[in-house]
């Protein structure tokens, strides 16, 4: 960190080099329709846009009082007078100035008293620009939106709440990021100090130690209990929250700190240098390349493992350069699967070494346990297979959530980043391979390249079965996709496990943007929410983001939509909807034929979502969301998707609702 | 993983299976009743078959597909009573001639279009 050691200025003193002066800013944003749309749609703003946003409240010009409170005393009040009711300098304006320094670009948020004054700094001080407030409906909708705009994004986005009912809200979202190591930094109102609390509500909206909901699955928090406290706990919290395994944080935002008056104090901003991710013990790695090397059958599973394309990259160089098969399990986007060394998980089975590159269960890479009523696990790897691990989990973990799955003694244990070791790892496979083992490498190409030709045609062959189906079946609702977004600069920003995966079987995924995982900690009402804040991460880059839905997921957090709407995120949304609960029918299933009761009808009950059905394309049109659908026809597909496209590319979301077989 | 190859995978059903697999793919051709196949679908609904193997038979992540099958029934059957892939239907919930039903309904089902008739597969 780098102090900037200077008092923390008055407004009247403050230079503001990187700022536009909010007046000038405010009017400027009305005339050219920046203000609720932000910096990266403006240069696609259109005349509605215009028009709806001199409508919009945020960005009301001042009041001929409200300037004059900046510069004089307002007339008639003393010098005493108006100290007792008004504030120049308010702490939360210098907060404000924190977080700008750290660089958050966008703060989602439902809004509250506990954070009324940071609000207020926002929108007036800051202009609501970097951070922009994006405007939630729901505190797991805040939080899930930042989860996946940091997976495109890279970058963490802050999640502005109560500190006691929003983090409560918040917490399924948190707990979703915190197994998928996706930082956000949580920033949490609170009333710490009760003299000074409102009766009756603000009481209830207090805790002394708010965060404690969600301190299991968080990485760190504090409570600062000054400005300068709260500048050096914000610069720590997103050096932690960014360091690998990644992870959210908190920071609690004292009411009175954010109201009053900061006067003349000594404040100094930072400037974080985020730290390198740490690599791998060089011998280490020097032993995993020649266990590498001396395999006749490596394999690579890889799982949380590329933050960006350079990651993909890098496993890449070293598949190729051992020739290895690499499975992806797609927890991010690792490998592209055009690549001949892309490989199904049974490689696993005949490997003699397996590299496992950042996974969440590496128990479960070698072994699986059967679903009966004697849990008995079966080792799916050969019993002379060895387990080389690298990954992050072991430098930072906690207890009680058991998110961290089943121990498995790896016979090379290297904790450190993965994407930061390969570089290491692939030059001492390069060095360490002699001619005889570099000779082998055209007959393992030729073989991986036949299987993966195999796999390729089957997905293809696959897909035929239930074409012409209705409801509609998964494969044709992705080849139907496909053919929307092959033209262009396309993103998946949803998971596609519940469709038997046939977007990683059917579409080909190259670039890292395009796939995003899974949700983490497998916890409804991820999908929307976070599809939209990839989305939003997207829309800077001009991208094509597609969205598949599930509907169960979808029923936790419909309100995300109007938040997609609000704020112009461009997305196309397309509902698997198997009107049901479809995992828990087949455990229902599962127990009824294991009791020999059968199960007929009786799925029903609980599981699934008909009389009444749930009209989604008429929930998304009442929150101002083009929609179109239930289409059950699958003919009708293609048309519905191209009219949704066209939306889209106008830089608005859609959303087509689509009855689909249960996977 | 393919059904066939995970059966290979289990050393108890891996022998008679294979014997059962290349039987069957030679005897699996003769028609099947139009009466069965009518209440052979309705069990396949009402057994909720579909929800893991689809409508169609075509199966997916939750089930292997299943249609237009080659196995033999006693394959079939045996798939279905013991087998570590999906729940095991005994006797007592599904009966024998429902089985019989059922296996006649999937025999039934017709094939997929060709590859070359879905322009939206040409992935080239």
């Amino acid at each position: 960190m780098k102090p900037d050691n200077q008092p923390h200025p008055a407004p009247s003193d403050r230079e503001e080099p990187a700022r536009v002066n909010r007046r000038d800013f405010l009017s400027s944003a009305m005339a050219a329709g920046l203000a609720a749309t932000g910096a990266g749609a403006a240069g696609k703003a259109s005349a509605r846009q215009a028009a709806d946003n001199a409508q919009a409240p945020g960005a009301l010009p001042p009041t001929a009082a409200q300037e004059a409170m900046e510069s004089e005393i307002p007339h008639g009040y003393s010098a005493d007078q108006a100290r007792e009711y008004f504030v120049r300098n308010p702490g939360s304006d210098f907060m404000l100035d924190v977080i700008r320094r750290l660089g958050l670009e966008y703060i989602a948020t439902n809004p509250g008293s506990s954070f009324r004054g940071l609000q207020e700094s926002i929108v007036n001080y800051g202009g609501n620009q970097a951070p922009e407030l994006l405007t939630c409906v729901h505190e797991e909708q805040a939080a899930a939106m930042a989860h996946g705009y940091y997976k495109v994004s890279g970058k963490p986005m802050g999640v502005l709440c109560h500190g006691t009912v929003g983090l409560q809200h918040a917490s399924m979202a948190v707990y979703n990021a915190w197994c998928d190591r996706a930082p956000m930094i949580l920033l949490a109102g609170n009333h710490l100090e009760a003299t000074e609390r409102r009766a009756g509500v603000e009481w209830s909206h207090s805790a002394q130690d708010c965060v404690r909901v969600i301190r299991d699955y968080i990485k760190w928090d504090d409570m600062p209990l000054s400005l300068q406290h709260y500048a050096e706990s914000m610069a720590r919290a997103l050096k932690i929250a960014m360091t690998p395994p990644a992870g959210p944080v908190a920071v609690v935002l004292d009411g009175h700190l954010q109201e009053a008056e900061a006067g003349n104090q000594r404040l100094s901003l930072f400037s974080v240098s985020v730290n390198q991710p740490p690599t791998g013990n060089e011998a280490a790695v020097a032993e995993a390349a020649r266990w590498l090397l001396e395999a006749e059958s490596p394999v690579i599973v890889a799982d949380l493992m590329a933050r960006d394309q350079e990651g993909v990259e890098r496993l890449v160089a070293l598949a190729e350069a051992l020739q290895a098969p690499v499975v992806n399990q797609f927890g991010r986007m690792n490998f592209p699967n055009t690549h001949y060394l892309s490989q199904g998980s049974t490689a696993v089975a005949q490997a003699d070494v397996v590299l496992g590159l950042e996974l969440f269960d590496v128990w479960g890479v070698i072994n699986t346990v059967r679903d009966r009523v004697h849990r008995d696990s079966v080792r799916k790897a050969r019993p002379d297979a060895r387990v080389i691990s690298i990954g992050s989990n072991d430098l930072f973990t906690k207890s009680n959530y058991q998110n961290f799955q089943r121990f498995y003694p790896s016979d090379l244990s290297i904790a450190g980043d993965a994407q930061a070791t390969l570089p290491m790892l692939t030059d001492a496979v390069l060095s360490g391979m002699r001619p005889a083992r570099r000779a082998t490498n055209a007959a393992r190409e030729a073989r991986w390249r036949e299987a993966h030709s195999l796999a390729r045609a089957q997905a293809l062959d696959e897909a035929r079965y239930g074409w012409n189906a209705s409801p509609v079946s998964t494969a044709r609702l992705y080849a139907e996709l496909w053919n929307v977004v092959k033209d262009r600069d396309w993103a998946l920003v949803s998971d596609d496990g519940a469709q038997s995966r046939w977007a990683r079987r059917l579409w080909p995924i190259d670039r890292h943007y395009q796939y995003i995982g899974r949700s983490g900690g497998a916890g409804l009402g991820y999908g929307a929410p976070a599809a939209i804040g990839a989305a939003l991460a997207h829309r800077a880059e001009g991208r094509f983001a597609v969205n598949v839905q599930k509907d169960g997921d979808l029923m936790y957090t419909p309100g995300a939509f109007w938040t997609a709407a609000y704020h112009r995120i461009p997305l196309l949304t397309v509902t698997h909807n198997n009107q049901g609960y479809h995992q828990e029918f087949m455990h229902l299933q599962r127990m009824a034929a294991r009791r020999q009761r059968g199960i007929d009808s009786s799925w029903r009950v609980g599981n699934e979502l008909r009389n009444p059905d749930i009209d989604f394309s008429r929930m998304a049109g009442a929150m101002g969301v083009w929609g179109e659908g239930p289409i059950t026809d699958p003919d009708d597909l293609g048309p519905a998707l191209a009219r949704a496209a066209e939306v889209v590319d106008g830089g608005e979301p859609a959303f087509v609702d689509v009855r689909c077989q249960p996977r | 993983m393919s059904a066939f190859s995970r059966i290979a995978q289990s050393p108890g059903l891996a022998v008679p299976v294979l014997l059962l697999w290349t039987l069957g793919w030679a005897l699996a051709s003769a028609e099947e009743p139009a009466d069965d196949v009518r209440k052979g679908r309705a069990l396949y609904v009402s057994q909720q078959c579909w929800q893991c193997h689809g409508h169609e038979g075509q199966g997916g992540v939750a089930g292997n597909r299943i249609a237009p099958t080659r196995y033999p029934y006693e394959a079939f059957a045996r798939l279905v009573r013991f087998t570590n892939l999906m729940p095991a239907y005994s006797p007592k919930v599904l009966s024998d001639e429902q089985l019989r039903l059922i296996y006649a309904y999937v025999r039934s089902m017709p094939e997929p279009p060709p590859l070359e008739e879905i322009p939206e597969l040409d992935f080239d």
